[in-house]
């Protein structure tokens, strides 16, 4: 169910900004974007360790304080965040570790020893003409103890290697780009902190349902944090909690241009990094 | 056997009683037809007579109008955005995204401390947790750090000497 709904198509999302431009003449391009003289001007975007071999993935940034859509700038996403190969695979491990390196299974069956009772032979071994027992509680008496059942608690834990992980997060980023998933907004200030105003934000602008928003930091401002504490699918994330899991259970995700440099910031150090020797050891307990 | 033929489609032969073997007293007829889409048309050969079928064959199943509901719970549909299922698996990435020292399983607060990150036979586990479960259970539950001394004896010996270790890496 997680997977039908995201999967649906694979689009460049190169093609919608030529798509967009192609409609409109150069000048109108020009006259449109200097006509907003009260929107925050958004210098164009450094990428970290620049593509050499790829051309940068572009997206619109777009306002967030005003019911209307303004679209502001276009910025650069660096390609091995952005412009991943999807790898549906990839995503499909990272969602199952996700799920079960963290379950515990509580469930739990008493033995013969456990169960209260069952110390004394219940009749003698010969001569009543009953089966022989030594103990009502063993397994084949009603009653009695579990031989194999379940033992509380048995853990499912096993960890991806790192780098796996990180493919999972980039590859769910560059499908979401590529399904027009994702959209990037200049700040998080908002007028009200009605649940209306955002309810109608998102419905005008045919943002899906569920829609995931990440900030720079876990400390948001304080009109959005009232306003979405009250819809239970729009949820504010701060980058460091960002995850594949999340990412495909909301439809759309909304990130702040702090909240792209952030992100970008700590995946390519990732990808880029040349002391990783530790981040492939097994992992062992009690040695974190 | 006499033929009489009745219809030109439907034939009847009329057995006489007391020429057959078996010595039956009474008239016997077998119905015989000439066409087979006639054999069907006619349909199934009535059997048993008299019998009624007492199984329900068809329509709607019959309703108890007293009044009380069915033993069986109401559907109550989960509430896929309650808090914990919405935000399952934030920080799942913290050590990639955030604090590189932190690993995922320092922040499992839900389980108790001595089973995050553990994965084990239940031996394995067992033995962790009477290690780091000493001084709560030992004097605050003592039948359960009985049973756990127990299990742990008994999970020594099957294991040592009723099963085989795994397969060696030679």
């Amino acid at each position: 169910m997680l997977f039908s709904a995201s999967f649906r198509r694979f689009m460049c999302p190169c093609n919608n900004v030529r798509k967009l431009c192609s409609t409109l003449s150069p000048k109108e391009v020009e006259v449109t974007l200097e006509a907003k003289s009260d929107a925050p001007i958004i210098p164009p975007r450094e990428l970290q360790y620049p593509p050499l071999y790829q051309k940068p993935r572009q997206a619109w940034v777009e306002n967030f304080n005003k019911l209307e859509e303004e679209k502001l700038a276009i910025v650069d996403l660096h390609p091995d965040i952005f412009g991943v190969h999807p790898r549906i695979d990839i995503i499909h491990r990272n969602v199952l570790w996700q799920i079960k390196y963290r379950f515990v299974s509580f469930a739990h069956t008493k033995t013969r020893a456990e169960v209260r009772g069952g110390g004394r032979k219940p009749w003698p071994q010969k001569g009543l003409g009953k089966a022989r027992h030594g103990s009502i509680r063993s397994p084949l008496w009603k009653g009695g103890g579990r031989a194999h059942g379940p033992r509380s608690p048995t853990t499912h834990f096993f960890m991806l290697p790192y780098y796996l992980r990180v493919l999972g997060l980039t590859t769910t980023l560059s499908v979401k780009l590529a399904q027009d998933d994702i959209h990037i907004v200049d700040s998080l200030d908002i007028p009200t902190d009605d649940p209306k105003y955002i309810e109608d934000l998102v419905e005008s602008r045919n943002w899906g349902p569920a829609v995931l928003i990440v900030d720079e930091s876990d400390l948001m401002p304080k009109n959005i944090t009232l306003a979405t504490d009250a819809i239970p699918h729009i949820n504010l994330m701060p980058p460091y909690g960002l995850n594949v899991y999340s990412m495909l259970k909301h439809d759309t995700l909304v990130l702040t241009l702090a909240a792209v440099n952030a992100i970008e910031e700590k995946l390519l150090l990732s990808l880029h990094r040349n002391d990783g020797i530790h981040t492939n050891k097994k992992y062992r307990v009690d040695h974190v | 056997m006499n033929t009489l033929a009745v219809t030109a489609n439907v034939l009847r032969s009329y057995v006489s009683p007391f020429l057959t073997s078996t010595g039956n007293l009474f008239r016997k007829t077998a119905l015989r037809y000439r066409y087979h889409a006639d054999k069907v048309a006619a349909g199934p050969l009535l059997r048993r007579y008299g019998y009624k079928e007492k199984i329900l064959q068809g329509g709607t199943l019959p309703r108890i109008t007293s009044g009380r509901k069915l033993p069986m719970p109401d559907y109550r549909p989960r509430n896929v955005w309650s808090s914990k299922r919405a935000l399952f698996g934030q920080n799942d990435y913290i050590d990639i995204l955030g604090n590189p020292d932190l690993h995922p399983t320092r922040i499992l607060y839900n389980l108790p401390s001595w089973i995050r990150g553990v994965r084990g036979n239940e031996y394995q586990v067992l033995l962790r947790k009477r290690k780091m479960c000493y001084e709560v259970l030992n004097r605050t539950r003592p039948s359960k750090w009985r049973e756990l001394e127990k299990r742990i004896k008994y999970l020594y010996r099957f294991l040592n000497r009723k099963t085989k270790t795994g397969a060696s890496r030679q």
